[in-house]
């Protein structure tokens, strides 16, 4: 169709829409401006500075703070321990994730039921589910415990060993979130076509058959955000770590974003924690780029 | 209802244990909050010998905890209001309405989605502690209402709707706002209640910003008071417990009230987002 050039009618429609436009936005715009965008740039200005809130006086220092950052052994061990962290927590949450939306997909009476039982710890905050592992994973006392010496085990003193702690924090983390991949898992699910089972039952395929072949390649997609979304959770650890065990004992727990806390809001040193802060979106952003790539090479199905 | 084989029965009854496994600590939880002290780590007994709302009241006096809930309910509340109002006219200005540099300002919105919190947490203190507004209730309110994913969503949404409603409207003499106060937004109800569901259970459940935006003890959100109340009486498990099952009940509440509609709502918010 031939373009018609604006007769002045239409431009006195098109300012008007703009003006709409700008007014429907400009609330919005307004807090965006100020509640993000200028704290991200603000922040990325502050890493390059020693900047002192108390008296707001700001020294330049480029990049000073990165440096002492990589020079900085708490700042590696921290990044281990979150690396360590999503390293234990992930394989769990997404293959259990899938196992339970496998399991609760079929059409049965006490579905629903099931469903809230795995999903209802994630309302919760992370301070309700700190204390209660934390009281559930008490030495000697806990129910934990209690039901496993009970059973013969020798039982470790879980959040007080350096070598268990992180693994409970990991066990208190897949109860509590658990059920969010489930969820997501089970709208993957429901979106393979009922077509293609119902096909392979007329050919005659078992149900291995058509789990491997049918299911599995349909969730290719979902799966691949499951986990770098959980990834990219597990890198941002910080309330659980922090009430459970409060970095330690003896540092190993202590994750990259509890660093950051402790470095900004104990010490002060803002320009040295927006500089850690950072670094963490950097990695984040890789992520994010890569698992973008990676569905890409999936092709739009 | 298929027949239930040898199979079947293993399956569900592996499926059970293993939902009971994971309900036990809640049940746990509420059923130790009303136990006498010495029950409560001494013995494995389930059920309480003596139900007693001593730990609940020993809460009581230890912690502001009302003013807690109330402040988490009034924050959360606000927020998202404000959310739902001022996304929902954003996401309509950008599925809609045309203005010079519309698609540069949609993408540098949407490429915030990729910001981890904890990267402004920092910047944004310093500038509401210049503000003056640390230890205020706007403070608590004002980062999650920059957030993208309510703007995204309700884009989404609008884009999706026939744009024969508004034409119909218009040509009845409407002007913009009427029309989408009165002919678009109650058809967006399912994005409308999914970005609530998100945003409230986000501010309800945050840690980490409240954690720093607070010092005094009466502004606490409920997460952070608890986070601070077990921190204060270490070894008090009674209180504790009972802290913890008053700080669940809410959410727990609108969850079990409104399930479908968390469900819809994550999976929503969880994809896109």
């Amino acid at each position: 169709m031939p373009k018609v050039q604006p007769r002045p009618l239409r431009l006195g429609r098109r300012w008007s829409e703009a003006l709409s436009g700008y007014l429907f936005l400009a609330p919005y715009l307004v807090v965006f401006l100020l509640f993000m965008v200028y704290p991200v740039l603000h922040g990325l200005w502050i890493s390059f500075q020693e900047y002192s809130v108390i008296d707001g006086v700001s020294r330049w220092v480029g990049l000073e703070n990165y440096i002492r950052m990589i020079r900085d052994p708490v700042f590696w061990k921290s990044l281990w321990n979150t690396l360590y962290f999503t390293l234990l927590s992930t394989p769990p949450l997404v293959v259990l994730g899938l196992a339970l939306a496998i399991a609760i997909d079929r059409q049965f009476k006490l579905r629903s039921l099931f469903r809230v039982v795995f999903f209802a710890p994630y309302v919760l905050s992370v301070s309700v589910v700190g204390i209660l592992w934390l009281w559930l994973l008490m030495p000697d006392y806990g129910l934990i415990d209690r039901v496993l010496t009970g059973l013969g085990f020798n039982t470790p003193n879980w959040l007080f060993d350096p070598r268990w702690a992180m693994p409970a924090v990991v066990l208190t983390t897949v109860w509590w979130t658990v059920g969010f991949n489930m969820i997501i898992f089970l709208a993957g699910l429901q979106d393979i076509p009922q077509s293609l089972y119902e096909a392979a039952d007329v050919d005659g395929a078992g149900p291995w058959q058509k789990f491997w072949h049918i299911t599995v390649p349909g969730l290719r997609r979902v799966t691949l955000f499951v986990v770098v979304r959980q990834v990219i959770a597990s890198f941002q650890i910080f309330g659980q770590v922090f009430i459970m065990t409060g970095g330690g004992p003896y540092g190993s727990t202590r994750v990259l974003i509890q660093y950051v806390y402790e470095k900004a809001f104990r010490d002060y040193d803002m320009g040295y924690a927006s500089s850690m802060a950072y670094t963490l979106f950097l990695i984040i952003l890789v992520c994010t780029v890569l698992q973008f790539k990676l569905s890409r090479e999936q092709g739009v199905d | 209802m298929r027949k239930v084989g040898l199979h079947g029965l293993l399956f569900y009854t592996l499926l059970t244990l293993i939902a009971v496994a994971w309900a036990i600590p809640l049940l746990w939880m509420f059923a130790s909050s009303v136990k006498p002290e010495g029950e409560i780590m001494g013995t494995l007994k389930f059920l309480p010998s003596q139900p007693t709302l001593d730990n609940f009241r020993a809460v009581f006096t230890k912690a502001p905890i009302g003013r807690w809930l109330f402040n988490s309910f009034l924050v959360s509340g606000l927020t998202t209001a404000v959310v739902l109002i001022v996304d929902a006219m954003a996401g309509y200005a950008f599925a809609r309405l045309h203005f010079p540099g519309r698609e540069v300002l949609f993408f540098a919105v949407i490429a915030t989605m990729m910001v981890p919190q904890q990267v402004v947490v920092v910047p944004l203190y310093i500038l509401l502690n210049r503000m003056g507004l640390i230890n205020t209730y706007p403070a608590l309110i004002a980062p999650k209402l920059a957030l993208a994913l309510g703007v995204f969503l309700m884009r989404q949404f609008f884009l999706g709707l026939p744009k024969e409603l508004e034409e119909a409207a218009s040509i009845d003499g409407a002007n913009r706002w009427t029309v989408f106060s009165r002919v678009l937004l109650p058809q967006a109800r399912p994005a409308l209640s999914a970005l609530a569901i998100f945003t409230f259970t986000g501010s309800w459940n945050d840690f980490l910003w409240p954690l720093v935006a607070t010092t005094k003890e009466s502004m606490y959100t409920l997460t952070v008071g608890l986070a601070n109340f077990a921190g204060t009486y270490r070894t008090e498990y009674g209180p504790w417990l009972a802290a913890a099952v008053f700080a669940s009940l809410p959410m727990l509440v609108i969850f079990l009230l409104l399930q479908r509609q968390f469900v819809k709502g994550i999976t929503l918010t969880g994809i896109k987002g």
